[in-house]
């Protein structure tokens, strides 16, 4: 016997998503779902990007994906606003941060006392595509060190996010990379999306960045 | 490695999608499309539910898993396409104000149920 049936796979994941989504409109809270590579610069970015949020009376908080580690929340201790660390481990070590581990974080959050929330998901292009978590806003960190071709294989990370940074733009002088490759191949799976070209380290394109926060936000 | 995750929410939407006259353990096939663009590799996805399956109540469960190719329509000049490559222009016009329309999501399409009159023929996997 044939059971004929259309439903999504992931309606469980999508429904708990927008729950969040219903937390966080009614808070007012603006909420950033970053992914990249492992390496591409995510934490880095945020500790500069918040204090320049913090300079503008914005109150930022942080949920810090990981498989198992704490390492990152720690590297963020020091900019004094909420980190909570989300571990997918306990929840059979996902490659993405799924909207219920978001669910358990909103726990530790007073979300009243908050403008915005990042969530820095786990470094991976592939999976953390593909899940929905409640955001307002998805951003893909690309670094200079990672090759042109990257949008072109995993085109769905760049065609579902709003803002590609491209990190790392002080060792583009260094490498045999070419920048413009790289943005022409983010425009080819979405021709919708910012371009940010940032550095981290020598602050290069961190206001345009900050400005697109605050305009959002 | 999201098809572990999606492994499970497919036994998950099974279970949810079965009538209540109708038992998880005669499920002998289970059939999903996953859009190109997902990025789900059938085989890890097959492989995955197959070890998972074991130890769920759908043990004779097999899956069918059918990719889907992404197509999409161009905004500006209508023209509708679909795509080799993950360049989202349209090949008319050259515009990259291009809409999806297939190729993108995970569903489920179908399950199969051994009857009870196939009971004394055993469960084959194959209706």
């Amino acid at each position: 016997m044939d059971i004929p049936v259309i439903r999504d796979v992931l309606e469980e994941s999508n429904a708990l998503a927008k729950e969040n989504r219903a937390r966080f409109d009614e808070h007012k809270l603006y909420v950033v779902n970053i992914m990249s590579s492992p390496g591409s610069g995510k934490t880095t970015l945020l500790s500069k990007t918040i204090p320049l949020l913090q300079q503008r009376g914005l109150r930022c908080a942080v949920i810090e994906g990981d498989i198992t580690s704490t390492i990152d929340s720690e590297r963020l201790q020091p900019l004094g606003i909420p980190v909570v660390q989300a571990n997918t481990e306990p929840f059979g070590g996902d490659c993405h941060v799924g909207a219920h581990l978001v669910q358990a974080a909103l726990k530790y959050l007073d979300l009243s006392a908050l403008d915005i929330l990042f969530i820095e998901n786990i470094g991976n292009l592939v999976c953390p595509a593909e899940f929905y978590l409640g955001e307002n806003r998805k951003v893909v960190v690309l670094s200079t060190t990672e090759g042109e071709d990257k949008p072109l294989k995993y085109p769905l990370m760049f065609r579902e996010c709003s803002v590609c940074l491209i990190s790392k733009m002080d060792l583009a002088p260094h490498l045999d990379i070419d920048v413009a490759q790289i943005t022409s191949n983010i425009r080819k799976t979405n021709a919708q999306i910012t371009v940010l070209p940032v550095s981290s380290k020598t602050g290069e394109g961190l206001d345009a960045w900050v400005e697109w926060l605050v305009k959002k936000s | 490695m999201h098809e572990l995750y999606i492994a499970q929410s497919i036994l998950k939407s099974v279970q949810k999608s079965l009538p209540e006259d109708v038992r998880a353990e005669d499920v002998t096939q289970v059939r999903v499309e996953c859009g190109q663009l997902d990025a789900v590799v059938p085989d890890s996805l097959i492989f995955l539910f197959d070890a998972i399956k074991a130890e769920s109540n759908m043990p004779q469960a097999e899956l069918l898993v059918e990719q889907i190719a992404v197509a999409c329509v161009c905004k500006d000049c209508s023209r509708e396409f679909e795509m080799e490559l993950p360049v989202f222009i349209c090949p008319d016009c050259q515009s990259g104000n291009v809409e999806l329309l297939r190729g993108r999501g995970i569903r489920l399409t179908g399950i199969t149920v051994n009857e009870p009159e196939d009971e004394n023929h055993g469960h084959t996997g194959h209706p």
